[in-house]
């Protein structure tokens, strides 16, 4: 069974040499599809890693600072401060002070996670926190950091859902052209009794190979171009200088990637299948002669 | 033996009304020469589409060796029973005269195992036709009208067809190249034992049938009355057949 269906791939292999021409102008196109969307994709990404990185970091930073700098606040004593620390909410029992002007100073505590920041405040009010301060994470600094990201993940997304809409377009229109333009030997190859399927097979392992090469291509240009596309659109995104964004692509993201080059091969594999059902050769070879 | 029978056949293009093919029975031995003669668009080449499983006739069936073409799967009807040999040879034309005949081995999964056996196979299938060892490395795109045709029958020879349908075979071709391929054709029925039908416009075809069927206007008319029917020979038609036939004689 595999070595009369194996003629199938073989077929296909041979094919791709012979239509050099059409291959090449369906592999640039499908290149420059995989090539944008590895670019999107490692921005998109590393702005969703950096972002959940800085909702870690943020998040777990809470910080108990006086609502108001008014004189007549009480002071949290040092014993206070200590008490607070010993939280089965906190990492360990650290506590920084941070003097943030006219005397007063800012307590930060590391928490576990995020989500025990209503926990960790009603905990340390029953400790008997001083009227006039608040438990809270550092929402401004958190807006300067993530901010510029959330934009650049939301650019990355849009570009990415427009890359796949077009690339499939791309893909299809591909497909279409191609079924077309082998019409006269599909006619053939069906008079000589090959199987729809078959046939359909055969496209399919052409248009395969030439996404798989495309995808190694791109996965390399993708991964140059990324860094230097990124850096352009923080810049345009920040209005302070900040530290530049490392952007790799990831073996979360060439998976992903992967999964799109399949979907682009699998799209041109079920127009070509659904051409091909349609096609009767006796029409094709009587168009032809 | 019967090997092809045609039973009540009609055949109508899809959205017509007009019947191409009228009521059409015919048997076809194996063995045998038959040409299938008639004025252009009397429907001579919708006969071998649905002879050649190409086509579904719309009334009637077409048997093979005693088998409704409407219960077998016609892909492998195509690829297994019969070779088809068309006007406009249909061959992969970027692809070498040789790659043709194994692909077809191929798609009929011929038991020829081995990718080298199977060249080789189809390297003596094409010398058989008279295609040397170099012309079948070449591609069909570089090969001149009667090396195409050649590579044609040997294509249609490839899965050793109980029926061989030609369309037209010395259509395009020399008078030298056309005796050639009447004289494989002759041999493929007479020696091989093959059912050869052949559709033709060309009297020197006919002159070699062992059975003609006429069709004028979608009917059959048996051969002797059709080689009487001056309306398909023209003018001179009937004189034109004599000729051949005393020569022959």
């Amino acid at each position: 069974m595999k070595n009369k269906n194996f003629y199938v791939i073989e077929n296909a292999l041979l094919n791709l040499g012979k239509n050099k021409g059409r291959n090449f102008l369906q592999g640039v196109m499908i290149f420059a599809v995989i090539t944008t969307t590895v670019i999107a994709l490692s921005i998109h990404n590393t702005s969703v890693a950096i972002i959940g990185e800085y909702k870690t970091r943020f998040g777990s930073e809470v910080n108990i600072v006086p609502e108001t700098l008014a004189d007549n606040l009480p002071d949290i004593t040092a014993e206070q401060a200590l008490l607070y620390s010993q939280s089965e909410y906190l990492r360990d029992a650290q506590v920084d002070e941070v003097k943030i002007g006219s005397g007063a100073i800012k307590l930060v505590y590391y928490l576990k996670s995020p989500e025990s920041l209503d926990a960790f405040r009603t905990e340390v009010q029953d400790k008997g926190l001083p009227a006039g301060y608040i438990v809270d994470i550092d929402k401004a600094g958190y807006d300067r950091m993530v901010m510029p990201m959330e934009g650049l993940k939301d650019i990355s997304l849009t570009f990415l859902l427009i890359v796949l809409a077009l690339g499939c377009a791309i893909m299809i229109l591909l497909s279409i052209i191609s079924v077309r333009e082998r019409k006269y030997e599909i006619g053939v190859l069906r008079a000589m009794g090959m199987k729809k399927q078959k046939l359909a097979m055969g496209l399919w392992v052409e248009i395969l190979i030439i996404t798989s090469v495309c995808f190694i291509l791109s996965l390399i240009a993708g991964g140059l171009l990324s860094q230097s596309i990124s850096d352009a659109l923080l810049a345009g995104l920040m209005n302070t200088a900040t530290e530049p964004v490392d952007i790799s692509v990831s073996p979360q993201t060439v998976l992903q990637i992967f999964g799109v080059a399949m979907l682009f091969a699998s799209v041109a594999g079920i127009i070509s299948v659904s051409k091909i059902t349609k096609y009767e050769p006796i029409k094709i070879l009587m168009e032809r002669n | 033996m019967k090997c092809l029978e045609l039973a009540d056949v009609s055949y109508r293009y899809e959205g017509s009304t007009e019947y191409v093919l009228k009521n059409i029975s015919a048997a076809f031995d194996s063995g045998k020469v038959y040409t299938v003669v008639g004025e252009s668009g009397a429907g001579k080449s919708t006969l071998l589409s649905l002879i050649s499983g190409l086509d579904v006739c719309k009334e009637g069936d077409v048997y093979y060796d005693g088998k409704n073409l409407r219960e077998l799967d016609r892909d492998d009807y195509r690829a297994k029973c019969v070779g088809v040999i068309f006007q406009g040879y249909n061959l992969l034309i970027n692809s070498t005269a040789v790659y043709n005949i194994t692909l077809s081995m191929n798609i009929s999964e011929s038991e020829i195992m081995g990718r080298r056996a199977k060249k080789e196979a189809a390297f003596a299938l094409l010398n058989k036709v008279g295609i040397d060892r170099e012309t079948a490395d070449r591609k069909i795109l570089y090969l001149s009208g009667g090396e195409q045709q050649r590579v044609g029958i040997a294509r249609a020879l490839s899965h050793n067809p109980d029926v061989i349908i030609a369309d037209e075979p010395t259509g395009n071709l020399d008078a030298e190249t056309e005796s050639e391929v009447l004289k494989i054709l002759t041999r493929l029925a007479h020696e091989d034992g093959k059912c050869v039908i052949i559709v033709t416009h060309s009297e020197n075809v006919t002159a070699i049938a062992d059975e003609i069927i006429g069709i004028h206007a979608g009917n059959l008319i048996a051969g002797e009355k059709y080689r009487e029917n001056s309306a398909f020979h023209g003018e001179n038609g009937h004189e034109r057949t004599k000729t051949i036939r005393e020569n022959e004689q």
